[in-house]
C-alpha cells in the first residue's frame, strides 16, 4: 500500500458535499471506471454474471454497474475499487476484451432528490436531451456546460455524471449553479 | 386618474412606481403603458432623429415610440418597450432620447432642421474627410439619435438555459394557440405552449366579445387550467420564441424574473433551446396605421390597442378626453362602441369608405380622413378631410385601424418570402419558411375569434396527424366571426411630413425621395431610409411603407415585394443568449493533477487551450519572469527539474492490429517497435503536411501508449477513431483517451535518475537495465501503480514518469521532498520551451500546419516501406520541392534579440516578398548559452550554416543580423540523453 495520499478531483482529501433543497450533490471518489472493448471475432462476457447492457442503457450487477458506450464497448463502475488495479482485477472475467483503467481520467458527481420531477426539471436545464428519454437505467453520452460527460439515471430521483477529471471544478461549478438556482426559484422542493 | 371601471386588473392592491422621476400608483395586471396612460400621462419619449414627442402608440411588443430606460443603476435597460414591462412595486422607468427635459428636449431643434435630415442624409453628409468618421461625426451622430443609455456596469443578474423537447410547439396563447394546445394535449402529445405576455389569452383579453355568451376570460381561464394539470403539457407564459434555427429547434426567452422588483439569487431570463417536432405558429396580427400629416403626435394609437387599454386594463386612452377613430374597415368601430361603452366620449368615426354605416351611436364622417393634427406635447384636435370640406375636432385621442399585419416573421426566418394576399391586403406566410412550422389564426388570414379558434384546433390536428398522432377536435365555443377586412387605403396624401416608421422617424416623403433616388428595390428602400432597422423590425410600418413604395412605382404590392425577417422577432438581451456564467467560469477550465500544489507555489499560470498550466514559479526576490525562467532552466541542466506534462494527450491503443493500426496513423515505423520501448512518431495530414508529432511506448505485443502534443489531443484521437471505424475497420484496434486518467510528470537533468532511484519499489534504473526510449509498468513509493518512460524534451537525461492522476499531487511533493539535497527545482511552460528550443525539438510554433517533415529535418522518418496517412502526397512536388529548412538563429551581436515572426531575408536584398527566405518560428533567450537564440525556416538553410542573414520586422521597424547555426544548441551529439 503506497503512502502517498490521494486526492479528490475537486482537490480536497475528503469528497465534496452539497445540498439544495431537496437536492444533493456528492463527489463519489471512490467508485472505479474500466472500459470494455470487444475484440475482433470476441464473444461478449458477462462479468460476474452482469449482461452488459445495450445501446442507451445501464445495467447494475453485484458489486458492479455497466452502461453502454458504443458498439462493443462499454464502461464498468466498480464502487468503492477506485484505489485498485481494476484491469488486473478483471482480466480474468472480461475475456477477449481490450480493458483500459479509466477511473482518473474522470469523475463521478451523482444528485439524489426526493422526486423524479425535480431530476427532470434538473436534467433539462443541463443536458439537451429529451428528458422523457432518459428514464431510469438509461445512460448517454452528452454534454454539459461544453464539457462532455455520460449522464446516467439510476433511478426516478437518482442522476449520475460522469465528467473529465481536470474540467472538474468547472463542471462542480456548472451543476452546483444550476441546482442552487432550482433551489432559489422553489423547483427543489422534492 | 383616466382609469375605467373593469379590467383584468387586481384593484385590491396598489403598485408604486415612477417615470421620470414622478411618483404614480398602478395595479397588478397593468404594463407600465397601461398604468402610464391609467395616469393621464400621454408623453413618454422623444424620437429618434427629429426629438418630436411621442407618446403609447401600441399595446404589445410592436410598440414603436414608447421605449424607456427601465430600472437604474446597473440593472438600468435601455429601449425597453413600455407595453412590455410588466408593472411592479418600486418599478423605475425613465424616457429616453432627450437632452434636457422630456418637455422640452432642446435637441427638438432637429425638427426645425428636419428637410436637412432627409432619408439618406448620414450616407450623403458624413463622408468627408475620411479621419472624421470615427472621431468627430459618430460620436455626434450617436449622442444626436441613440435611443437609450447602457447601463455601463457589470449585469448584477444571473442567466440560464435550458432545453426543452416537444411533439408541439405552440407559438401564442391566444385562440389559435389555445386551440391548437387544447386539441395537441387532450390526444396525448407532448406539447410547449408559450406566450410573450404575462397572462395567457392574446387578444381575447382585450375584446369584449364573449365567448358561449360568457365574458371570454373564463374560457381562457378553463382553458389554461386543463392545460396545467396535463402532465404533457408545459406552458411557458413571459416567452417569446423569437427565432426558428436548423433542425427544428426554436429559441425562445422566458422572463423569469422581469416581473419582480429584485430577482435576488434567481435567475432573470432563461434561454430555453426547444427541440419540436412540429410547430404551430399563432403568432396573431399587429394592427397597421394610416400615415397623415403630423400623425406621431402622443394620443395618436393603434385603434385595437386603445380597445385594448380599455377593456384589459381600464384605462382611458384620452386623459379622459374625447376620442376619435379613423378607419378603412369595421375594426374602428369596434373602438368606438367598445369606448363609448366604457363611458369614454366618442367623438367621431373617420372612415375611408364612402359606403361606412354607423353601428352604433356616434358621429361617423364617411368618405373622410384624417389630413392634419394639432397638439405640442399632445393631441388637441384632429382635421378631418371629407367631401371636399375640411374640419377640426377637438378629441385628446385618436385610434388609427388600418387593417391587420399577419405577423408572420417566423415563418419568414428561413428565407420563407411571404405572398401578397390581394383579398385580405396583406401579406400571409408563404411557402418555403420553416420546416413542420404550420401558421394558424390572424397570422394566416384567419383573424375573427372563430376563425382562429377553429383554424388553431384544425392545424394542430393535421399536424399531428402527420406525426401518427390522432387528435380529435375539441368542443369550441361560440365566437365572433365578423369580417377583419379592410379597404386597401395606405396613406392620406399630403405634403406635410407623414410617419410611415415611427421608431426610426421615417415619412412617407423619405420613402418617395428614396424612390426619386433610385432606391426602388425594397431592400435598398430600407437601407436608404432605415425603416424597420433594429429593435423594430418594421412590425407597425412595413407593409405601410410597401404600399407607398408600390404606389410611387405604379406596380402592385405583390410585384414590389417585402423584405424578410431574421431572428430576433423581438430584443433579446446579450447576457440571456450568453445563458451562463461571465467572468472565471465563462468557459470550462482544465486543471492538472499538481494545479493546487502548483498554487500553493506561487506559480504563474497560463491558458494552453482549456488547461491551465504552471508558466513559472517564482521564487523570493525575483521581479521578472526572466529571472524565474533563467534559474529554472539550467538547475534542470545542472540537476534536476520537474514539470507536469499531463496535459500532452494519451491514447491507449490496444488490439491484435495495434502495431499495423499505428504503422497507418504514423509516418514512421512502428510495427518493428519492441516491447519496453518507446519511439518518437511522426502524423502527417492527408496532404502531407506535418501534422503531429509525440511518443509511441509498446507496453505489450497488443498494446501501445500513444502520445500526442497538448493541442492535439483531441484531434489526433478523433483522427485515429475516424482511421479505426472507417478507414480501416478490419483492423482489430480499440481506441480509448487516457490523458486525464494518468498525472505525468517529467523528471529531467543529470541528476534524474538519482532522483527516481529513490521512489521507485526496487525497479533497476541502470542505463543497462532501463536504456534511452525505454518504457515499463512498475510501482513507486509503496506499492503506487506507475508508468516509466524515458524521453527527453530537453536533451537531458530525462524521464516522464505517470501515476493515476489522484497520486500526482503527493508524488510531485514526494519528489520535491525526496530530491531537496540534489537541488530538485519544479518548471513551468516557459522554461519547458527555453529547453526544447535550446535542443532544438519542433514544437507548435514549428508544426503549425504549414509546414513539412523534410522542412523539418525529419524527411527520412517518412518511411518508404510502409504506406501511411500523408505519405504519398507528402512527395509531391508542390510540397517535396520546399527548400526551407529548420535551422538555429543567433544573433551576430549577442546583446539583440531574435524575434519570432520576424521573416528572413539575405543580407543587402530587398526585403519583400519575392526575397522571403523563410521566418523564425521560436525564440528566447538562453542561460545556456547567456544570449538570445531562435529557430526557424530557411531557404536551403541546411547549406547556409555559418552564413549571416537578416530577421526582419516591418511591422517595428525591427532589423537584426542572424548567423545561422545548427538548431541543436544544446547537447547535437545526443549524448546527454543516452548515457
Amino acid at each position: 500500500m503506497t503512502d502517498l495520499t490521494a486526492i479528490c478531483a475537486l482537490g480536497a482529501t475528503e469528497p465534496r458535499r452539497e445540498t439544495f433543497g431537496a437536492l444533493t450533490l456528492a463527489e463519489r471518489p471512490d467508485t472505479a471506471l474500466l472500459s470494455v472493448a470487444l475484440r475482433r471475432g470476441a464473444a461478449q462476457p458477462a462479468p460476474l454474471g452482469l449482461a452488459l447492457p445495450g445501446p442507451g442503457a445501464w445495467a447494475v450487477g453485484e458489486g458492479l454497474a455497466a452502461f453502454w458506450t458504443g458498439p462493443g464497448q462499454w464502461m464498468v463502475e466498480v464502487p468503492g475499487k477506485a484505489d485498485t488495479d481494476v484491469v488486473a482485477t478483471f482480466l480474468p472475467n472480461l475475456p477477449g476484451c481490450s480493458l483500459t483503467e479509466q477511473t482518473d481520467g474522470w469523475t463521478l458527481f451523482e444528485f439524489s432528490a426526493k422526486s423524479g420531477a425535480t431530476v427532470g426539471r434538473l436534467l433539462e436545464r443541463l443536458v439537451n436531451l429529451d428528458t422523457a428519454s432518459l428514464a431510469p437505467g438509461r445512460a448517454t453520452r452528452t454534454a454539459v456546460e461544453h464539457m462532455g460527460v455520460f449522464v446516467i439515471r439510476r433511478a426516478e430521483a437518482e442522476l449520475a455524471v460522469w465528467g473529465t477529471r481536470s474540467a472538474a471544478e468547472s463542471l462542480w461549478h456548472a451543476l452546483s449553479t444550476t441546482a442552487r438556482r432550482m433551489e432559489t426559484s422553489g423547483w427543489a422542493q422534492q | 386618474m383616466t382609469r375605467l371601471s373593469g379590467g383584468l386588473i387586481d384593484r385590491d392592491r396598489t403598485i408604486a412606481f415612477t417615470f421620470d422621476g414622478r411618483a404614480y400608483r398602478g395595479h397588478p395586471g397593468d404594463t407600465l403603458a397601461s398604468a402610464l396612460l391609467a395616469n393621464g400621462v400621454r408623453l413618454v419619449g422623444r424620437s429618434f432623429k427629429y426629438h418630436r414627442p411621442r407618446g403609447i402608440f401600441a399595446a404589445g411588443s410592436e410598440e414603436p415610440n414608447a421605449l424607456v430606460e427601465l430600472r437604474d443603476g446597473a440593472r438600468r435597460e435601455p429601449n425597453t418597450r413600455a407595453t412590455m414591462a410588466e408593472l411592479f412595486d418600486g418599478l423605475t422607468a425613465t424616457s429616453q432620447n432627450h437632452v434636457g427635459p422630456l418637455n422640452f428636449d432642446l435637441l427638438a431643434v432637429n425638427d426645425l432642421l428636419s428637410p436637412f435630415f432627409a432619408a439618406g442624409f448620414y450616407y450623403k453628409t458624413f463622408m468627408w474627410p475620411r479621419a472624421f468618421w470615427e472621431k468627430l461625426y459618430e460620436p455626434a451622430i450617436r449622442r444626436a439619435a441613440g435611443l437609450g443609455r447602457l447601463a455601463e456596469a457589470a449585469d448584477p443578474d444571473a442567466y440560464d438555459k435550458g432545453f426543452l423537447h416537444c411533439d408541439l410547439l405552440v407559438i401564442g396563447a391566444g385562440a389559435a394557440g389555445l386551440a391548437a394546445a387544447l386539441t395537441a394535449g387532450r390526444a396525448g402529445a407532448r406539447v410547449v405552449l408559450a406566450d410573450e405576455d404575462f397572462r395567457l389569452g392574446g387578444r381575447l383579453l382585450a375584446e369584449s366579445d364573449l365567448l358561449d355568451d360568457a365574458p371570454a376570460v373564463d374560457w381562457v381561464a378553463a382553458a389554461e387550467a386543463e392545460l396545467r394539470a396535463m402532465p404533457n403539457v408545459r406552458v411557458l407564459a413571459r416567452t417569446t420564441v423569437f427565432g426558428v434555427f436548423d433542425h427544428g429547434v426554436y429559441g425562445a426567452v422566458e422572463r423569469v424574473a422581469d416581473h419582480l422588483p429584485d430577482p435576488g439569487q434567481g435567475v432573470r431570463q432563461t434561454l430555453w433551446r426547444i427541440t419540436a417536432r412540429r410547430a404551430v405558429l399563432a403568432a396573431g396580427a399587429t394592427e397597421r396605421h394610416i400615415p397623415f400629416a403630423n400623425n406621431d403626435r402622443p394620443g395618436v394609437m393603434l385603434a385595437g390597442a386603445m380597445r385594448a387599454y380599455a377593456n384589459r386594463w381600464a384605462a382611458a386612452p384620452g386623459t379622459g378626453g374625447p376620442v376619435t377613430v379613423f378607419t378603412n374597415g369595421d375594426d374602428g368601430h369596434r373602438t368606438a362602441l367598445d369606448l363609448a361603452a366604457r363611458g369614454v366620449p366618442v367623438a367621431a368615426v373617420i372612415d375611408t369608405r364612402a359606403d361606412a354605416v354607423a353601428q352604433g351611436d356616434y358621429r361617423l364622417i364617411a368618405g373622410g380622413m384624417v389630413s392634419d393634427s394639432k397638439g405640442r406635447l399632445g393631441l388637441t384636435s384632429v382635421e378631418v378631410t371629407a367631401n371636399g370640406r375640411r374640419e377640426w375636432i377637438n378629441c385628446a385621442a385618436l385610434g388609427v385601424s388600418g387593417g391587420w399585419n399577419p405577423n408572420v416573421h417566423l415563418a419568414s426566418h428561413h428565407r420563407g418570402r411571404p405572398v401578397w394576399d390581394a383579398g385580405s391586403n396583406a401579406f400571409l406566410p408563404g411557402a418555403g419558411g420553416p420546416v413542420g412550422l404550420v401558421p394558424a389564426g390572424a397570422c394566416v388570414g384567419q383573424g375573427s375569434t372563430a376563425q382562429a379558434l377553429a383554424d388553431g384546433a384544425r392545424k394542430a390536428a393535421e399536424t399531428l396527424a402527420d406525426l401518427g398522432i390522432a387528435a380529435g377536435q375539441p368542443d369550441l365555443p361560440k365566437a365572433e366571426d365578423r369580417s377583419t377586412a379592410a379597404a386597401a387605403f395606405w396613406h392620406v396624401p399630403g405634403r406635410k411630413r407623414a410617419w410611415v416608421d415611427h421608431q426610426n422617424d421615417v415619412t412617407v416623403k423619405d420613402i418617395a425621395l428614396s424612390h426619386q433616388e433610385n432606391m426602388r428595390s425594397v431592400e435598398h428602400l430600407k437601407r436608404w431610409t432605415t425603416l424597420g432597422m433594429a429593435t423594430d423590425q418594421g412590425k407597425t410600418s412595413n407593409v405601410t411603407a410597401l404600399a407607398v413604395m408600390a404606389e410611387l412605382t405604379g406596380k402592385g404590392i405583390a410585384e414590389t415585394g417585402t423584405t424578410i425577417y431574421r431572428p430576433p422577432y423581438t430584443g433579446v438581451s446579450l447576457g440571456v443568449l450568453g445563458g451562463g456564467d461571465s467572468g472565471a467560469h465563462f468557459r470550462p477550465r482544465r486543471l492538472t493533477p499538481t494545479h493546487h500544489w502548483a498554487a500553493a507555489q506561487s506559480a504563474v499560470f497560463v491558458e494552453v487551450g482549456q488547461w491551465m498550466r504552471a508558466q513559472y514559479f517564482p521564487q523570493p526576490g525575483e521581479t521578472h519572469w526572466r529571472q524565474s525562467v533563467d534559474r529554472e532552466a539550467l538547475a534542470v541542466r545542472a540537476g534536476v527539474g520537474l514539470c507536469d506534462v499531463t496535459t500532452l494527450g494519451k491514447i491507449d491503443v490496444q488490439g491484435a492490429d495495434a502495431g499495423e493500426f499505428l504503422n497507418r496513423i504514423y509516418a514512421n515505423m512502428i510495427a518493428t517497435l519492441k516491447v519496453g520501448m518507446t519511439r518518437y512518431g511522426l502524423m502527417l495530414r492527408e496532404d502531407g503536411t506535418a501534422y503531429d508529432d509525440g511518443t509511441c511506448a509498446r507496453l505489450a505485443e497488443d498494446h501501445f501508449i500513444v502520445t500526442t502534443t497538448t493541442a492535439n489531443a483531441g484531434p489526433v484521437f478523433r483522427n485515429m477513431e475516424f482511421a479505426r471505424q472507417c478507414l480501416w475497420p478490419e483492423l482489430d484496434v480499440q481506441l480509448i483517451s487516457t490523458t486525464d486518467a494518468w498525472a505525468q510528470i517529467a523528471v529531467a537533468g543529470p541528476k534524474s535518475r538519482a532522483l527516481l532511484d529513490r521512489i521507485v519499489d526496487g525497479f533497476d534504473l541502470s542505463n543497462a537495465a532501463f536504456p534511452f526510449m525505454a518504457c515499463a509498468s512498475l510501482t513507486v513509493c509503496g506499492g503506487l501503480r506507475a508508468r516509466l518512460f524515458r524521453i527527453s524534451f530537453s536533451g537531458e537525461l530525462a524521464y516522464e514518469i505517470a501515476v493515476p492522476a489522484r497520486y500526482g499531487h503527493a508524488l510531485m511533493a514526494r519528489l520535491m521532498e525526496a530530491g531537496a539535497d540534489l537541488g530538485v527545482t519544479p518548471y513551468g511552460t516557459e522554461t519547458l520551451a527555453v529547453l526544447r528550443i535550446e535542443k532544438g525539438h519542433a514544437a507548435g510554433a514549428e508544426l503549425n500546419g504549414q509546414t513539412t517533415a523534410t522542412m523539418l529535418g525529419l524527411g527520412r522518418m517518412v518511411s518508404a516501406r510502409k504506406d501511411s496517412i500523408g505519405a504519398v502526397m507528402s512527395r509531391r512536388a508542390g510540397l517535396a520541392e520546399d527548400r526551407r529548412r529548420l535551422v538555429g538563429l543567433v544573433p551576430v551581436d549577442p546583446a539583440q534579440k531574435v524575434v519570432a515572426g520576424a521573416h528572413l531575408f539575405t543580407e543587402g536584398a530587398a526585403q519583400d516578398t519575392a526575397n522571403d527566405h523563410g521566418w523564425v518560428t521560436s525564440a528566447c533567450f538562453s542561460p545556456h548559452l547567456g544570449h538570445s537564440i531562435g529557430l526557424g525556416f530557411l531557404e536551403d538553410g541546411d547549406q547556409r550554416l555559418g552564413e549571416v542573414i537578416v530577421a526582419a520586422n516591418p511591422v517595428e521597424g525591427q532589423s537584426v543580423r542572424l548567423r545561422v547555426a545548427s538548431a541543436h544548441f544544446v547537447d547535437p551529439e545526443g549524448g546527454r540523453q543516452r548515457d
